[in-house]
């Protein structure tokens, strides 16, 4: 038997990613700290002058100096078309390259990419942090994905998994891993709702949790959602208002500067997170020529801006209960996930409709990875205490005449999932019938979301006499499967696929061969390079700063202390410890924060070169 | 997505694939443990262990489901081999479309006339029932009226007013169906009881099959007001 590496649970978030393992030891799942001391790996991927890719916290400081080198969100560009995500476009810096192909590539400074490609950054980052974390392999994973995600989506997931070399057990549904996680928690049994808002997907979904004799059992009863519905939309509300305010007062178009841009959506983000405790929060962020833009935003005002958009939530919200068959009031528990459920307005709606206190004692950020580590580790022993019965979120049909779709597996159906058809051929010598493949809730296939066409072929012949059954199996990751058999002849029969959207097995097999040079580079090594470049971008602009002429301004002793930490931050650089190096710039950072506000204050903030507050 | 053609049956036989021993449609080799393809003439009553009677107790029938569940769920056979992995998707996709079918009574008649041979999907007429075509037509025109109503901007309350009443009737009507098949269910249930011929059992199905129309029409109708009402207000 083949020896196998450790397994993860791996939360693939629209903002950020996490990677959770069960800690057998405690007796409960575990998030893995990254090398920066946090459990969010910021799902942002940076492609350098020289080729290099790096993903996470190190991507993510590059968005405000290197935008056009610079991806976040990518997950809203997953198993879709360029036509689909037009709306996409006037929100979010994509460098979409034009192809006539269904899948999307990506411009990232000389590089271009598929979305699973980038995605697939991310996990490989998450990899090495477990890699670190265990010091042995990880091959292995079962990934989240959005209940709501169609089968372009889920497959497009799956392949991500693939090209970063890891076998993706299962892709679970984060609502329902974060009902597994909380469950095992609470010990909860009962009808829970859970209300899944995060960066960019809204989920619901109503499970039962029933005790039986051989284990707990977590039956999805429905599940509903938008899967472009997020704070990326509250954030995108914000950015809208402001810079509306700055072209009107200051007479600044920003679309020139995306740089400028990515700033203030910075501290856009920052002021949300603030209004979430505080009442009011401050924004204050210089532009372009000597300009900024100071706005006081108060708690009632951003409530106003957003609630068209927690308003969206609802009505997913209301189908799945009705789907359910359940009125809120048989709703033992609501359960709230994502980073967006820690706004106030969030909260209060959840538990009006519901006319209870939502639940929220685990971390938000945490808990649907925390659940997939759970189900990696059930699928990892073979000893089932716990068994998951999720649902397809979508209906699957079949283009019918006139355009019509005959529903054959209804949505929220308990998966695996199947349906069989028999088809034959209409006219003599026929030979083959074209299917089309939808899934959407609505009755013309123009409205759903087409999955593929393909061909069955048949011997020819009087019209009516072939018999071909079909069989549809969604399997337990929610990805459809489709077998032919024909059911008069012994021939065997091959199926042109044209899957709508989406990679083939050969191009997910090149990408794999492509990324594991990116595998190559060591750990340790990668952080190394990694803090010694911010390490070199500090120094570049502390002492810009203090060539400047504010520096009159500070007291002898802050710059002592100053010249100290740079001269540690210097020696440090020289040396091969990373974390003695992010440490030393996290000193630096402290130590230049009055310099900072000296020069943001001062008439010469241009000599920063918009640099971040916490860069200088 | 995946797609493959081919005619390779999984061997449904009475003896198991693995050790030959004799499996009598057991779901697991009595012997070696191995789980089994369907027997080909399992239905989904069969599979519950039930006689195909209409009546069915909603409890029992889910925990015989979560029973199955727990053994032939695909999380069991993660580290087994190609053949059992693909096997255990097939019986556990067949176990969750018996269920959903069998725990939803309308589902549940569908599936038992449709093994009869008494109804084909994609067939069913949509005709008004005779004895309601007037009331039909009334409610139809009221509609319309709505419809126009609505797109010249005109005032809707009185509109509203005329097809409350009509969508209340109808909602009534759908009850008193609702009534009518579950009282041919109890006498299915008892026909099989008393071991009815088979003519005997072919006229219930064909009148399940007649109320199953009149109730499919009569929902499209109810639910057509619904989406006109919710329209306007």
């Amino acid at each position: 038997m083949e020896i196998k590496g450790r397994i993860v649970g791996i939360d693939l978030g629209t903002t950020y990613s996490l990677v959770a393992y069960m800690d057998h030891g405690a007796g409960h799942p575990r998030c893995i700290v990254g090398p920066y001391g946090s459990t969010l790996c910021p799902s942002v991927v940076s492609v350098d002058e020289d080729g290099t890719v790096i993903a996470g916290e190190a991507a993510q400081r590059r968005l405000l100096t290197q935008p056009e080198r610079t991806i976040y969100s990518v997950k809203r560009l997953m198993g879709r078309s360029v036509e689909d995500v037009q709306d996409e476009l006037k929100h979010f810096p994509f460098h979409i390259e034009p192809s006539n192909g269904n899948v999307i590539r990506v411009r990232l400074g000389e590089k271009v990419f598929t979305p699973p490609e980038i995605s697939a950054f991310i996990l490989r980052e998450l990899k090495s942090w477990a890699e670190n974390f265990f010091k042995d392999t990880v091959d292995r994973a079962v990934i989240t994905v959005p209940a709501y995600f169609n089968d372009a989506q889920r497959q497009a997931t799956k392949d991500a998994g693939r090209i970063a070399g890891l076998e993706v057990l299962r892709l679970v549904n984060e609502p329902t891993a974060a009902a597994l996680a909380y469950g095992l928690h609470k010990q909860q049994r009962g009808r829970v709702a859970v209300y899944d808002f995060g960066g960019g997907t809204f989920d619901i979904s109503t499970l039962k949790l029933i005790s039986t004799d051989e284990g707990d059992i977590y039956q999805v009863l429905s599940t509903n959602g938008d899967t472009h519905l997020g704070g990326d939309d509250i954030d995108n509300v914000l950015l809208g208002v402001a810079r509306q305010e700055i072209r009107r007062d200051l007479g600044l178009d920003l679309s020139a500067h995306p740089g400028c841009v990515q700033d203030l959506r910075k501290a856009l983000i920052l002021a949300k997170h603030q209004l979430s405790s505080a009442e009011k929060a401050e924004v204050h962020v210089p532009l372009e020529d000597g300009k900024f833009y100071v706005r006081d935003f108060t708690r009632r005002e951003f409530e106003l801006l957003i609630e068209p958009i927690v308003a969206r939530t609802m009505g997913p919200v209301k189908q799945a209960l009705a789907d359910a068959k359940l009125v809120p009031s048989q709703i033992d528990e609501a359960v709230l996930v994502g980073g967006s459920t820690r706004i106030p307005l969030v909260r209060r709606t959840v538990g009006e409709y519901f006319g209870r206190a939502p639940h929220c004692e685990l971390n938000p950020d945490e808990v649907v990875a925390l659940g997939a580590a759970v189900q990696a580790d059930i699928l990892d022993s073979g000893v089932t205490t716990m068994l998951l019965l999720d649902v397809t979120p979508l209906s699957l049909g079949i283009e019918t005449m006139g355009g019509v779709v005959a529903k054959i597996i209804p949505r929220n159906s308990t998966i695996p999932a199947s349906a069989q058809e028999m088809f034959t051929t209409g006219v003599e010598n026929q030979t083959a019938i074209d299917l089309h493949v939808l899934q959407g809730e609505r009755e013309l296939a123009k409205d759903c979301r087409s999955l593929a066409r393909f061909q069955l072929k048949v011997p020819p012949g009087p019209a009516g006499l072939a018999r071909i059954e079909v069989k549809f199996l969604i399997d337990a990751n929610g990805i459809l499967q489709v077998t032919a058999r024909d059911l008069r002849t012994g021939e065997l029969h091959t199926i042109e696929v044209q899957p709508s959207y989406g990679l083939n097995d050969a191009e997910v097999e090149r990408m794999l061969e492509e990324s594991i040079e990116f595998a190559e580079q060591d750990f340790s090594e990668r952080q190394l390079i990694e803090s010694r470049n911010e390490a070199e971008t500090i120094l570049k602009a502390t002492e810009k700063a203090l060539n400047n002429e504010t520096v009159a301004e500070l007291p002898k002793a802050e710059r002592a202390a100053i010249d100290q930490s740079v001269e540690r931050l210097r020696d440090s650089a020289r040396g091969s410890d990373y974390k003695l190096i992010r440490t030393n710039i996290d000193e630096l950072n402290q130590a230049t924060m009055h310099l900072a506000e000296l020069v943001m204050n001062g008439a010469l903030h241009n000599a920063l070169e918009g640099k971040r507050l916490d860069d200088v | 997505m995946s797609v493959t053609q081919t005619r390779a049956e999984t061997a449904a036989g009475t003896s198991c694939w693995s050790c030959k021993a004799a499996t009598n449609g057991a779901h697991f080799c009595p012997a070696c443990g191995k789980i089994q393809p369907l027997p080909r003439d399992t239905n989904y009553f069969t599979l519950f262990g039930l006689p195909e009677k209409l009546g069915i107790d909603a409890g029992a029938l889910e925990q015989q489901f979560h029973k199955l569940s727990w053994k032939l769920h695909p999380d069991n056979f993660v580290r087994a081999d190609e053949f059992e992995r693909n096997l255990s998707l097939e019986r556990s996709s067949e176990l969750n479309d018996a269920y959903r079918t069998l725990s939803d009574p309308l589902a549940r008649v569908e599936y038992l006339l449709e093994r009869g041979g008494m109804r084909k999907e994609g067939t069913t007429k949509q005709q008004a029932p005779p004895e309601l075509l007037e009331e039909v037509f009334e409610l139809n025109e009221s509609l319309d009226e709505l419809r126009e109503a609505r797109e010249s901007g005109e005032d809707l309350n009185e509109l509203r007013g005329r097809l409350e009443p009509a969508q209340k009737d109808f909602q009534g009507k759908l009850a008193d169906v609702d009534g009518e098949l579950n009282a041919v269910f109890e006498k299915w249930d008892a026909a099989l009881d008393s071991g009815a011929s088979k003519d005997a059992r072919a006229a219930l199905m064909a009148q399940m099959n007649e109320i199953l129309n009149r109730r499919s029409y009569i929902r499209n109708l109810v639910a057509n007001v619904e989406q006109e009402l919710a329209k306007t207000s």
